[in-house]
């Protein structure tokens, strides 16, 4: 059984990390989801938050730990992909600009009715704007 | 015929265009080089996204989503015209409006969505309604994507709207650029009934229908990001031409003119040389 497993972290303007890992947990919409080495194959939507990754470089291991937006998980035979709409690391966040992030979308959702589709995009926004805090805090 | 001092003149601000016209085309190559690198790093997530769609189509066969059945009826298509903010590259903009607006008369009614600044005075110089109005350089592309997604989604959903459509640049080569009219929803059935392949056997979470419901937006937003950094490569590659040619015409203006301000000045010579000889030999005579 392979130790490890082929993973891919891909955003619309750059591929975020790519290498071997040992285990890759990322918020799902049913919470989170943890993939080890040959797992079945599996496709699931991500909500924003924090995804969390061993990976292996160069021989050892390390711990990967980003921000992730909205996007989705699949895990194929060959390997781990995520897409995702922006992936940042603790050090590329920029805390004023996800506080702002997080009062703009909280003010512009209180006034919207639950359960719409606008409701929905307020709040991931908020969930990722929190996840940016978290990670950085 | 012009004097000597005109044509001097005229070259002289023709040196300042021709000038102008070279920086230009300095700065296009160096920003389709920019803007092609940005298209090139968004390929992954293209290919990533676009296979995930596939598996996802392949494993369900027949889903019932809005985005994949034929709109309401009767409804307005809903034409995202997309172009770039700035003129002087050739006739790229011009193409691209003309495209829309020979799809807008082939059909029924059309509500644009103006994306990139030449889009939105374009359509408001066209009959239609314009709803929305972005310029392509207005905050970063994936935020202006999203929200030119987020709006024609809601407007397809709440039936305001029948169809998707969107038109932008096609990069065939740096020699050529194409605009192109595609519908992006309804999404395709072909796609839907592509062949089963052996990566069909795959488990969702939480169903093949919910990520759907997730993936088919987020597909549509960033098939509009993709159109946007291509119709930015585009536009360079359009500039770089039509500044070259510029280049290239002003500098045989200038040679044409400096000929004609040559021989001006040596037919003024020639004048008065005549005139001196002619001077002399009346009074030797």
């Amino acid at each position: 059984m392979a130790k490890t497993v082929p993973f891919k972290l891909i955003t619309p303007t750059a591929i975020a990390f790519e290498g071997e890992a040992e285990l890759v947990i990322a918020v799902g919409t049913e919470g989170e989801e943890g993939i080890l080495p040959s797992h079945a194959p599996f496709l699931t939507a991500l909500r924003p938050g924090i995804l969390r990754a061993n990976v292996v470089e160069n021989g050892t291991g390390k711990r990967l730990e980003l921000a992730t937006n909205e996007g989705f998980m699949q895990a194929l035979p060959d390997g781990v992909t995520v897409l995702v709409d922006e992936a940042l690391g603790r050090d590329d966040i920029d805390v004023s600009k996800a506080r702002q992030d997080l009062t703009d979308a909280r003010e512009r959702q209180s006034s919207l009715a639950p359960q719409t589709p606008e409701y929905e995009r307020e709040q991931a926004a908020i969930d990722y704007a929190n996840a940016r805090l978290t990670l950085a805090s | 015929m012009p004097s000597v001092r005109d044509l001097r003149d005229r070259i002289k601000s023709l040196r300042n265009t021709q000038q102008i016209t070279k920086a230009m085309k300095q700065v296009a190559g160096a920003k389709i080089r920019r803007a092609e690198a940005a298209r090139k790093q968004a390929g992954p997530y293209a290919e990533a996204i676009f296979a995930m769609l596939k598996d996802l189509m392949d494993a369900v066969g027949a889903v019932d989503h809005p985005f994949l059945r034929p709109g309401k009826e009767g409804a307005p298509k809903g034409v995202i015209l997309m172009t770039a903010d700035k003129g002087l590259a050739g006739a790229f903009n011009a193409n691209i409006v003309r495209a829309g607006d020979q799809f807008a008369r082939d059909g029924a009614s059309v509500v644009w969505y103006a994306v990139g600044n030449k889009a939105r005075n374009a359509a408001r110089r066209m009959s239609q309604e314009t709803v929305y109005e972005t310029a392509l350089g207005a905050g970063t592309k994936l935020e202006v994507a999203k929200e030119v997604a987020a709006h024609v989604t809601d407007a397809f959903t709440a039936g305001q709207i029948g169809e998707i459509v969107l038109v932008s640049s096609r990069l065939v080569s740096m020699l050529t650029q194409r605009p192109e009219v595609r519908t992006l929803v309804p999404v395709a059935a072909e796609k839907a009934q592509a062949e089963p392949g052996p990566r069909a056997l795959v488990e969702f979470a939480p169903s093949p229908e919910a990520v759907l419901t997730r993936l088919l937006p987020k597909y549509l937003e960033f098939t509009i990001f993709y159109a946007m950094l291509e119709t930015e490569a585009a536009f360079f590659a359009a500039q770089l031409i039509a500044m070259t040619n510029a280049t290239d015409n002003a500098g045989k203006l200038i040679d044409d003119l400096t000929l004609a301000m040559n021989k001006a000045r040596q037919a003024a010579i020639t004048k008065e040389m005549l005139e001196i000889v002619g001077g002399a030999e009346a009074l030797s005579g």
